[in-house]
């Protein structure tokens, strides 16, 4: 399985260097540990767009020239493991391409640099590590890692709230990461002893179909009851209802850039653990679930969208929204049909420039006006007029804003359409119902938008000056993806088509 | 002609890359953007003209352009998917496409004019161009899915354009309204597009018609209807929302708060008609579903509802709002009682006169300054003899209002005549199309009436506003302002329709060119697609290889002798009944509002419960955003945002917490109590247990994590064995 390159390795480990650089940089040169942060994520960045270009597109499985296993814990069969396929590759694009980008949203931390870029260099290493591995042992090792940073970057730099938020965030996610670990275990013992113990690509195809297990005197379905936990686990990430109240107090008071990697990539861990282990693992036991899924997308999509409506924080507002789209892509999956799978794939990634694109911006706005009220809680205005008062930020919005409401010629409507089209094949009520989705995700937005742009500037927002340069530079490139893959998806889907069209084929005999 | 990428793309792309370069630019050179604008417009129009007397020339019914190209392909083993985009090009299309291209053209040059003094005068020309561009791109589409992406971006520049003045909060408003109203019926549309693709495994018009020839609609059930009655209603409700229908005609009226040529052009001209030429693309799908009666009852409803609160308004640019919604109206009463090609002309029709009724209105309210409030006016009851101060706008907009009216001669009459002949040809066969016939006659009465009262409030009688008459300049001939009005209302004339003056299609014009629009433009005869081919989109030439034969006006209507007797006459009388109802609407607003021998108020006052309906529209609004929305919708989200997180989260989630803590407690307490007290003899062991207890209940979670992991795999280990 060792494969010829080593591109992998570079991918994941710069991110490591970079850390170990940042460290050895001395305290008070904080723009060096900027730039050098910066250049790091650049040249990562680079590497995954090497490995985009160097991807073989009519492969359905593992790219095997890019594979790499060596024994990590032999006693235990763990194997370093690393591979890419058309799943993982539009995250780990995304995933160079955001941790980019947020270094130059996060110029303006100031609160001990050092210690920040380690752990943002700490949390791309162990994201990447996610996306990765084929060995389940490390799979869960970079899954459990990733907490940490998290924890950090949110408990130290985070709002008022912080630590109530971050504490929350990391029970909540190990409360699932405990239920997969389980899960993890009994598939070590049900694979055996051999070199595949943790192997999730050997894991796959409906192993342990039929297969049973006593427990406290009642028979259970192995697949069924093991499933249920790696779903529990998975869809704590997602966050699928009713798993979900981590993430509005998570996302209002992370930094922003962490907000953005929230959103843009770590959400999609969760719904890229149902790709990678839990469906081919047990694929009987997610088509026999496949319509329960489906229910939990469309509360997903309808409560999110109604909570949203309600928030009255535009930050929380948008990680409602967060949570219907991300409903959006559970509808996909519970689709199991070629063009609901490869709907929810491309909406991973685009949700995750759109609403990257939405936090970012109520991050430019947070730094000028330091509160997010849409409405205060006496009643009055938060924000008024910013149309006229920045109209460079209300363009660039206004595209983030039609992006995330799923407006044809911008990205997210071709996942939307193709998540609806594939979903209607089999269940056509819960179809029906998703589509009210559609109305309200416009509905939040366009009131948000009118009650924050529109009108007179009110006397606080008239001292707000408009995009820096800076901002501009990381917001553009956001703003050219979101467009570029709205005109011609193509370059996204041909990467995808292969490996998913692999695992529905897969699914399609269960 | 033979065609190419490089003849049809243009069309589409000239104003796309207007808008882009202009994006760019109109910050710093705005009249070079003003001037891109206007000529990517022009050169469109050329391209347009070119394939539309291409078709002309071909005069055949059946000829017609369709490419494809590959937009992304998933397919992969046996599970097929790909989606086409395309060119469908047919005398529907080709005709289209002229209109559009001509009075966008001429809107986008009166726009120069009109927006001259706007603080964002070369912001608006963006619009503009990215809005023309979708509506030919509409135009053009060969299937579903790209009307729709179109459709929709057209709803973005509706929203911008309406939110134009966004120092305004009402603008905030109002675009808001039209966004989501419209979303509402495109929601459905989309729905009925994946129901069609279901059963069809592909959206193309020429696939949905051979579909339907071949009958795999038949049998088909979902959701407890007939697919294809599904499908269809869904697709219509498209229509409903985007040509501003009841019950989804809200938005329109309050669509006036955009600057008047984007009024004139969107809300007016094309973008609203869009829904029509949707309904008519579609109509086999209707037929199959079986819903056209449903489509001519809302068209009636629509047609008559609107004209009746047109009869109250007082807002120049609000009775052109309605007498817009009430005109669609008419369309879709067409396309429901099967007059396919008369809902077509009059959509063709419209679009000319209502651009120009637009315009004139436009050209009006900017030349009317209130020199107190530096606003313009748009009040009628502020109005008044202005035809002394603006002849050249009066003429056009008097040319406009006959042909609005259903005065002979003009192109509304032609137009709407065959409209409710053919109505009133159903309701001879079927007595239950007398309702839309009946609304849509006592329609026609109204519009006449309306439209006059209109014009002599503005343009007759007295000066009702002395201080705003006198102030106002007498109009000048300017060339962006009175040559766009010219043409339009030059176009006004039946005859370039009908290619006869009274429209009754007995004259010759041009050799044997007579009657062209009733020869060329057919409903699809869907047993024909099967056939067709598509050809790949290229950029080298293609021969098509298709002979097409010349189209022959068939004056009794491919019927028996006998029928086609039975239904001249029915048009005959339908036409002369228009013709008298038409002018009976003229000379009731001339009694009441030129002549004033009859009181308006007196009816006002007889009348008061409907006057005040009628200006509280129905009061649907009111039943839209104060009970539905704000009573209902925003009460049900503050309600389920309270659940989740003041109590979901607060009690349940967090309760965990205190579930550990009552745990904890009661742990604690029979550890002092029964443990501590009673077993106090084994002290030094059970001081030793605690010191145990206490480093592992520490509260750092690694140890719990290790300790998790130990006895898990135990447990699991164990049941292995």
């Amino acid at each position: 399985m060792q494969g010829t390159s080593n591109l992998l390795n570079y991918i994941l480990w710069t991110p490591f260097i970079g850390l170990i650089g940042v460290l050895l940089i001395p305290k008070a040169k904080e723009n060096l540990v900027r730039y050098w942060t910066l250049i790091n994520t650049a040249i990562t960045f680079v590497l995954t767009l090497v490995l985009y270009s160097k991807f073989d597109t009519s492969i359905p499985g593992m790219q095997t020239a890019f594979n790499i296993k060596v024994p990590w814990i032999s006693s235990f069969n763990i194997f370093y493991s690393l591979g890419v396929d058309g799943i993982s590759l539009p995250m780990i694009v995304l995933t160079g391409l955001l941790f980019f980008l947020c270094v130059l949203s996060s110029w303006t931390v100031t609160k001990q640099i050092k210690a920040y870029f380690s752990l943002y260099l700490f949390l791309q290493m162990s994201v990447f590590g996610v996306f990765f591995s084929l060995d389940f042992f490390l799979f869960y090792v970079f899954w459990e890692v990733m907490l940490i940073p998290m924890f950090f970057l949110i408990g130290i730099w985070g709002g008022e709230n912080r630590e109530y938020a971050a504490i929350k965030f990391f029970l909540y996610t190990f409360f699932g990461s405990i239920l997969m670990l389980v899960g993890m275990v009994a598939l070590y013992y049900k694979m055996g002893a051999g070199v595949d113990s943790f192997n999730i690509l050997a894991m796959h195809g409906g192993k342990f179909a039929g297969q049973t297990l006593d427990i406290f005197g009642m028979t259970f379905s192995f697949s069924k009851l093991f499933f249920i936990f790696l779903f529990i686990g998975f869809a704590i990430k997602v966050p699928v209802f009713p798993f979900h109240t981590w993430l509005p107090h998570a996302h209002v008071q992370a930094p922003t850039a962490v907000s953005v990697i929230l959103a843009g990539v770590l959400l999609k861990m969760g719904t890229y653990g149902f790709l990678r282990i839990a469906f081919p693992i047990f694929p009987g036991a997610s088509v026999h679930f496949s319509e329960a899924i489906a229910w939990l997308g469309l509360v997903n999509v309808i409560y999110g969208a109604f909570c949203a409506m309600a928030q009255t924080d535009v930050k929380k507002l948008v990680a409602y929204s967060s949570v219907s789209h991300m409903g959006f892509v559970m509808l996909g999956l519970a689709a199991m049909t070629v063009t609901g799978v490869n709907g929810a794939v491309l909406q991973m990634f685009n949700h995750g420039t759109s609403t990257a694109m939405m936090f970012l911006l109520i991050g430019i706005l947070y730094e000028r006006s330091h509160h997010r009220w849409i409405v205060r809680p006496d009643g009055s205005k938060g924000f008024g007029g910013l149309y006229t008062q920045l109209p460079k930020y209300s363009i660039v919005f206004i595209i983030a804003m039609f992006a995330s409401m799923g407006l044809p010629g911008l990205s997210g409507f071709i996942s939307e359409a193709l998540i609806f089209i594939g979903i209607y094949e089999r269940f056509t009520t819960i179809t029906v119902l998703a589509l009210i989705g559609l109305l309200l995700g416009a509905a939040y937005l366009l009131w948000m938008f009118k009650r924050m742009f529109f009108g007179d500037v009110i006397e606080e927002c008239k001292n707000y000056t408009d995009m820096n340069t800076r901002e501009i530079i990381y917001m553009l490139p956001l703003c050219i993806a979101v467009i570029v893959f709205g005109i011609y998806p193509a370059p996204v889907l041909n990467i995808m088509r292969a490996s998913v069209g692999n695992l529905v084929e897969m699914l399609s005999k269960f | 002609m033979d065609y190419t990428i490089w003849n049809v793309a243009p069309i589409v792309l000239l104003p796309f890359f207007a808008f882009v370069i202009n994006a760019f630019i109109v910050k710093r050179f705005t009249s070079l953007a003003v001037l891109i604008s206007c000529g990517s417009i022009l050169g469109s129009f050329f391209f347009a003209a070119k394939i539309f007397f291409d078709f002309i020339n071909k005069f055949s019914e059946n000829y017609y352009i369709h490419k494809t190209f590959t937009w992304f392909d998933l397919s992969y083993a046996n599970m097929p998917f790909k989606m086409d985009m395309g060119i469908y090009i047919d005398n529907m299309t080709a005709t289209m496409l002229f209109m559009v291209t001509g009075v966008a053209f001429l809107i986008h040059v009166f726009s120069t004019y009109y927006m001259k003094e706007d603080k964002r005068y070369g912001r608006f020309f963006v619009y503009l161009s990215l809005f023309t561009s979708a509506m030919l791109a509409l135009v053009l589409s060969e299937n579903l899915i790209s009307v729709f992406i179109f459709w929709e971006l057209m709803g973005f520049c509706s929203y911008s354009l309406i939110g134009f003045y966004y120092e305004k909060e009402g603008a905030g408003n109002a675009s808001m309204k039209a966004f989501m109203t419209t979303r509402v019926g495109d929601v459905f549309f989309l729905f009925g597009i994946i129901a069609i693709w279901s059963v069809v495994g592909s959206v193309s018009f020429v696939d949905i018609y051979a579909a339907i020839a071949a009958g795999k609609f038949s049998g088909l059930l979902a959701l407890g209807l007939p697919l294809a009655t599904l499908a269809a209603i869904c697709v219509f409700l498209g229509t409903v929302g985007k040509s501003a229908q009841f019950p989804l005609q809200v938005w329109l009226p309050d669509a006036m708060f955009g600057p008047t040529p984007c009024s004139a052009l969107i809300h007016a001209a094309t973008m609203v008609a869009a829904g029509v030429y949707l309904s008519l693309r579609c109509y086999p799908l209707m037929e199959v579903g079986e819903i056209t009666y449903a489509i001519s009852i809302i068209g009636g409803i629509t047609a008559f509802g609107a004209a009746t609160i047109a009869l109250v308004q007082t807002d120049i640019k609000a009775v052109l709002a309605y007498s817009t919604i009430s005109q669609l109206g008419y369309m879709v009463l067409g396309v429901g009682v099967g007059s396919y090609n008369a809902a077509f002309m009059h959509l063709i029709t419209h679009a000319v006169f209502k651009a120009c009724l637009f315009l004139s209105a436009g050209s009006v309210i900017h030349s009317l300054h209130d020199h107190h409030t530096h606003a313009h006016v748009q009040e009628m009851p502020r109005m008044g003899g202005l035809r002394h101060k603006m002849p050249y706008t009066f003429l056009a907009m008097l040319c406009c209002t006959f042909a609005i009216a259903g005065i002979p001669f003009f192109s509304g009459f032609v137009s709407k005549d065959r409209i409710l002949g053919d109505a009133l040809l159903m309701a001879t066969h079927s007595k239950w199309y007398w309702i839309p016939t009946i609304l849509g006659f006592a329609g026609a009465f109204l519009t006449a009436f309306y439209m006059f009262r209109m014009m002599f409030l503005t343009f007759f009688g007295e000066p009702r506003d002395k201080d705003l008459y006198d102030h106002t300049k007498k109009e000048k001939i300017s060339w962006n302002r009175n040559i766009p009005l010219l043409i339009l209302s030059v176009f006004t004339l039946g005859l370039f329709y009908a290619g006869s003056l009274t429209g009754q299609g007995f004259a010759k014009v041009a050799g044997e060119r007579y009657e062209w629009f009733q020869t060329l433009i057919t409903k699809p005869v869907v047993s024909e697609f099967s056939s067709r081919t598509k050809q790949a989109f290229s950029f080298s030439s293609t021969p098509s290889g298709l002979n097409f034969e010349k189209s022959q006006y068939d004056s009794s209507h491919g019927l028996s002798e006998k029928e086609a007797h039975h239904v001249h006459t029915v048009h005959h009388i339908g036409a002369l009944v228009s013709i008298v109802i038409a002018f009976s609407g003229v000379f009731l607003a001339a009694m009441m509002y030129l002549w004033r021998k009859w009181n308006p108020g007196f009816w006002v006052n007889t009348f008061s419960g409907w006057y005040r309906a009628l200006q509280n529209k129905y009061y649907m609004d009111d039943l839209y955003i104060k009970v539905l929305i704000q009573k209902g919708l925003l009460k049900l989200n503050n309600v389920l945002a309270f659940i989740d997180m003041g109590i979901y989260d607060r009690y349940i989630v967090d309760g965990t917490a205190f579930m550990n803590r009552v745990f904890f407690t009661v742990a604690k307490t029979t550890d002092d109590v029964i443990v501590d007290g009673s077993v106090d003899l084994t002290g030094k062991s059970v001081k030793a247990f605690n010191v145990i207890l206490r480093t592992i209940q520490s509260g750092k979670i690694q140890v719990y994590f290790i300790m998790i992991i130990l006895v898990l795999t135990g447990y699991i280990w164990k049941l292995s064995l």
